[in-house]
């Protein structure tokens, strides 16, 4: 088993997922703040859980989940105090990437995972498929149908 | 919208610069932590086998102990600083159920249950009725289970309801979320999940097991729409029946819920390799085709104009 407790493996981890994870934190949580928070979660979660991975490819589908799991749990917590909109937004990003980013956060969880995994990260279906658990099938259903959503919101022709 | 606008839309969230340094340091911190706690797990063991002889005439006591500590769905609710679900949990509309399934290296109890609207700390200004119910885990070898080593992200413990397929209502579909912590080698998990009295009509299950998202390698629904466990999923799990009361069904609700996430269900597995996925950039964006690779036939295709899988 992997100890994630010596230096060498604390470095890579976070070298090698850090900036991945913080954007997909990001495609669920309005506020870099937050995102930064989650990611430090997992990470610490990783440390102390101790998981067996199989391969390089384990690894990255057990820190994903995590931080899916763990950006959603702190969103509806973030919810349920009605946490004013203007505290959580990004005063350093232009505004049409604001109409993006906020549509993306206002999608489902299950398919903002999705169009994200495949936007940002280039991932195939196949390989998202496998990350997730999920049958390609519904991932393929799931891009359609969250691009299709993204499309309304932003009323543009994608 | 094509990869590189998104990418450049992510690429513009302003993220801290010392994020990865101050990272690893809480890392290495925690890390540096860890290794004085493990040294104190050892001596503990030490100590325990030297008075092997007296644990022997003290059996009896410390099973009577061990019930004494058992914390109840109340005790759950207020370790996580909850006073208004603590006190749910010992109200009327509690459900206590106290079921244990032996499965695995674990003894699973699904102890309770409450529903309804302003029952925590969080939601007490949202009107929306949610559901929170309380599991614990033990391991039958007397093992017991550490917060820190405990990983709750490889289980799932999430409602189910027959008639409708595991991938449509379950804890990814209701908003669920899963808290947890260990104490006496218990560990107790608290599901709170968008409330589950709308299938009260019907079947409902709470579900334990080793995965991720509900799917037919783990769960296979019946011609009846009864669910169950595949008989070839060897991992720990436990099905419990709640036992919800029929009149606070909402049939209207459920046809809503599931028109929104109800994406099908075929107990028929096609392994993923079976499928030949293509991709290929257009100008109105990318068109992904997805078939199975023993027909020609296409079965989805994804944009320029969505449609469904068949």
């Amino acid at each position: 088993m992997v100890s994630f407790g010596t230096d060498e493996i604390i470095s890579r981890i976070v070298e090698q997922y850090g900036s991945m994870l913080l954007h997909l934190a990001a495609s669920r949580l309005d506020s870099p703040a937050d995102a930064e928070d989650a990611v430090q979660e997992v990470f610490l979660k990783l440390l102390t859980a101790r998981p067996m991975f199989r391969d390089a490819g384990h690894e990255k589908a057990w820190l994903i989940r995590a931080t899916l799991h763990r950006s959603s749990d702190i969103r509806r917590s973030a919810e349920h105090r009605n946490l004013p909109l203007e505290e959580a937004g990004e005063p350093a990003a232009q505004e049409d990437t604001l109409d993006l980013l906020s549509a993306v956060r206002a999608l489902p969880d299950k398919y903002s995972a999705v169009i994200h995994l495949y936007y940002y990260e280039g991932y195939s279906i196949k390989e998202i498929a496998k990350t997730l658990g999920l049958p390609a099938a519904t991932v393929g259903t799931r891009l359609a149908r969250g691009r299709e959503r993204l499309r309304q919101m932003l009323k543009e022709d994608m | 919208m094509d990869r590189k606008t998104y990418r450049e839309a992510f690429d513009q969230i302003p993220f801290s610069a010392d994020f990865q340094e101050r990272t690893a340091n809480l890392l290495r911190q925690r890390a540096r932590e860890l290794e004085k706690e493990n040294k104190i797990v050892n001596f503990s063991k030490t100590k325990k086998l030297a008075v092997t002889a007296a644990a022997a005439v003290a059996l009896l006591i410390v099973s009577v102990s061990a019930a004494l500590v058992w914390l109840t769905p109340a005790q759950v609710a207020e370790r996580f600083g909850n006073t208004l679900l603590s006190e749910a949990f010992e109200g009327p509309d509690a459900i206590e159920i106290n079921e244990t399934v032996e499965t695995g290296d674990f003894a699973v109890t699904l102890m309770g249950l409450v529903s309804g609207a302003d029952l925590d700390k969080y939601s007490s200004d949202v009107d929306s009725a949610r559901t929170y119910a309380v599991l614990s885990l033990r391991r039958l070898d007397g093992e017991p289970l550490e917060t820190q080593t405990f990983e709750l992200t490889r289980y799932t413990m999430t409602p189910l309801a027959a008639g409708c397929s595991p991938a449509a209502v379950n804890n990814w579909t209701l908003g669920a979320g899963a808290s947890g912590f260990a104490e006496n080698g218990i560990y107790y998990y608290l599901l709170d999940t968008e409330s589950i009295e709308m299938f009260a009509d019907r079947t409902v299950y709470m579900a334990f097991y080793e995965g991720f998202v509900p799917n037919n390698t783990i769960f296979t629904v019946n011609d009846d729409g009864t669910i169950a466990f595949c008989d070839d999923y060897t991992g720990p799990h436990a099905l419990f029946e709640l036992p919800l009361d029929p009149a606070k069904a909402d049939p209207a609700a459920v046809e809503a819920f599931l028109e929104e996430n109800d994406m099908g269900w075929t107990n028929e597995r096609t392994p993923m390799e079976d499928y030949v996925t293509t991709e290929e950039e257009t100008p109105d964006g990318s068109l992904i085709t997805i078939r199975p690779a023993d027909s020609p036939e296409t079965k989805v295709v994804f944009t320029p104009v969505s449609q469904e899988v068949e």
